[in-house]
């Protein structure tokens, strides 16, 4: 019985934790395409890059983490900034722009598969970050890890802050608007390249929050990108794209999902279950179910 | 003319590379791949440049039918000759099977659509060791035998030009027809296709049926010729750079996946260490080709000569 419990809190905490950081991933995958119409497949190379260079700061280089983590947003954003100079700019007065983008950024992660592969994978095969706090945060009578449960928090945080922002920010209305009707905002004075540069940035930085999230929390490995971008793609179809409150709903959905399969059989067979999800919608209704 | 002179400098270069070589199987090896991969990226050609889908399945598709032909042959008993035609069928069978997805999603959804099922397809190799052997893959498939002998290496690559020659051939055939210009007119504009009379669905369904086929004879080549198959041979950035080869050479033409081919396929072989560079010198082809050279090295050729 007492077995019975605890392996039950596990697959909430742990469902909890997965889900959020899903959750937050896949919103910004959502905010990049529902804004910009950009399906950003590389989406999950990104956020294994600021994971692994989170990793590479904090314990390789073993720089305090005041320094480590905004370097990793500092350095991705740079990289996020010159993509979009020199790629995505020259495509947004296309209409049908998103097919394109999607062979581009497929392409985008293919460069950075290899890359890491050719640098991060040449030095070790998984990534676990010393964690900058230990110890355990006991639920009578349920240990948590604190860093597990500070990675929670947090992205918990950054996703009411991107819900709060884009809710009540200028910018973030405006963003809101964009999703809605593109060609009516630009009609009411809205500059729609100014704020798809922004919204590619915040997208990409959302993800960056969520890669360095789940390293805190778990140990990386180069082939978490690809699943990262299938699952998140997922999350997004089913959701609606440039939906932030479906990307919640269905990433915790998905986030238990994979806690309760990862219990009873391969986390694997979860990945089948999430592309099985996607196909389905897509055919049913490929505008999602959070979808105006 | 000009066209059939240049299918068979491009398809001779290979072969006059292999005679050259005399005892280095190194570039031997190469050549023969470089040749699967023309007729790979022939019968995509057919889809991406006449039809114009960008089938993100077609690796899973060619793996389904190297994996069929790796069993039937080694645990069914049959030669290469009846293996071949049998897992090529297969996959023509599931390239169907594939292309029902187009009837309702457009572009962008059916690119999609794609990359989803090749993902799935990629985890189902791993997760159906009884025909994959999983992630290790299957080791040691024989050569083809001719004539009761296995074939030795000159010969063998030549057998793949052969094959090569008759995909360009049938796909050259298929544009001279009825049912090509059929194609042609949905990709360019489908709606109108359809109030013309144009069977929207039955000619696409029947050219994704014959561009798997050849996928699978690819597949089913590669299995043959390498002699190994595994998950990772056929996932879903295989499909992608089989893509790049048909767009990078010049989509719509037959001479352009056969040169995109050439260029491409060669290339990690020659990084040794490096490899890891390929994906990073395909992805900024991919890039650069989508950006720059929508129509590919030899479709920029076509119109700066029409210019001048």
């Amino acid at each position: 019985m007492d077995e019975f419990l605890l392996l039950t809190v596990s697959v909430i905490t742990s469902g909890l934790l997965v889900g959020t950081i899903f959750s937050v991933v896949a919103a910004g995958l959502s905010l990049i395409h529902g804004t910009i119409l950009l399906p950003q497949a590389a989406n999950g190379q990104v956020f294994l890059g600021a994971g692994l260079l989170f990793w590479l700061f904090g314990t390789t280089f073993e720089w305090p983490l005041w320094v480590a983590v905004p370097l990793t947003f500092l350095a991705v954003a740079a990289f996020a900034f010159a993509t979009e100079r020199l790629v995505l700019r020259h495509f947004y007065p296309l209409k049908d722009r998103n097919i394109s983008y999607l062979i581009i950024t497929l392409g985008l992660a293919q460069i950075l598969s290899g890359v890491y592969t050719g640098t991060f994978g040449k030095m070790t095969d998984t990534f676990q970050i010393v964690p900058p706090v230990t110890g355990f945060l006991v639920l009578e009578p349920f240990p948590i890890s604190n860093a597990r449960a500070i990675a929670f928090a947090l992205a918990a945080l950054v996703l009411v802050g991107l819900i709060v922002f884009l809710r009540m920010h200028r910018i973030g209305r405006a963003l809101r608007a964009v999703f809605q009707n593109r060609d009516v905002a630009r009609l009411r004075g809205i500059n729609t390249p100014r704020i798809y540069r922004f919204a590619f940035l915040l997208g990409t930085m959302v993800t960056t929050a969520g890669g360095i999230l789940y390293a805190l929390a778990y140990a990386l490995d180069l082939s978490v990108g690809w699943t990262m971008s299938l699952i998140t793609f997922a999350i997004m179809i089913v959701g609606g794209p440039g939906s932030i409150v479906g990307a919640l709903c269905v990433g915790l959905v998905f986030g238990f999902t994979q806690a309760i399969v990862s219990v009873i059989a391969d986390p694997t067979i979860a990945t089948f279950a999430y592309l099985l999800a996607m196909l389905a919608m897509l055919f049913v209704r490929p505008s999602g179910l959070f979808a105006r | 003319m000009n066209r059939a002179l240049a299918i068979a400098f491009v398809i001779l270069a290979p072969l006059v590379v292999l005679f050259t070589a005399g005892d280095n199987q190194f570039l031997v090896f190469i050549v023969g791949i470089t040749l699967i991969h023309m007729l790979l990226a022939s019968g995509l050609n057919l889809l991406y440049g006449y039809t114009g889908l960008i089938p993100l399945t077609y690796a899973g598709i060619a793996g389904i039918s190297a994996y069929a032909t790796a069993n039937l042959s080694m645990f069914g008993g049959l030669s290469f000759w009846l293996a071949l035609p049998l897992g090529s069928l297969l996959a023509a069978a599931v390239g169907v099977l594939l292309s029902l997805p187009a009837i309702r999603l457009r572009g962008f959804y059916f690119a999609l659509s794609g990359l989803v099922i090749q993902s799935a397809m990629s985890i189902a190799f791993v997760y159906f060791p009884r025909y994959t052997n999983g992630d290790t893959g299957i080791a040691s498939i024989p050569r083809p035998t001719l004539f009761g002998a296995a074939l030795p290496s000159p010969w063998i690559e030549c057998l793949l030009g052969v094959f090569v020659i008759a995909v360009v051939g049938v796909v050259w055939l298929i544009m001279r027809s009825r049912f090509g210009a059929s194609l042609i007119a949905i990709r360019e504009d489908e709606d109108l296709a359809r109030a013309l009379g144009v069977s929207v669905t039955l000619n696409r369904t029947v050219s994704f049926a014959i561009a798997s086929f050849i996928a699978g004879i690819g597949g089913g080549l590669y299995a043959y010729y390498v002699g190994f198959v595994s998950p990772r041979a056929f996932d879903v950035l295989v499909s992608l750079n089989i893509w790049l080869m048909a767009a990078m050479g010049g989509r719509a033409t037959l001479v352009g996946p056969l040169l995109g081919a050439l260029i491409l396929a060669p290339l990690p072989f020659f990084l040794q260490q490096y490899t890891w560079l390929k994906d990073v010198i395909y992805g900024l082809a991919i890039i650069l080709v989508t950006m720059y050279l929508p129509s590919g090295i030899y479709g920029y050729l076509l119109k700066r000569r029409a210019r001048s």
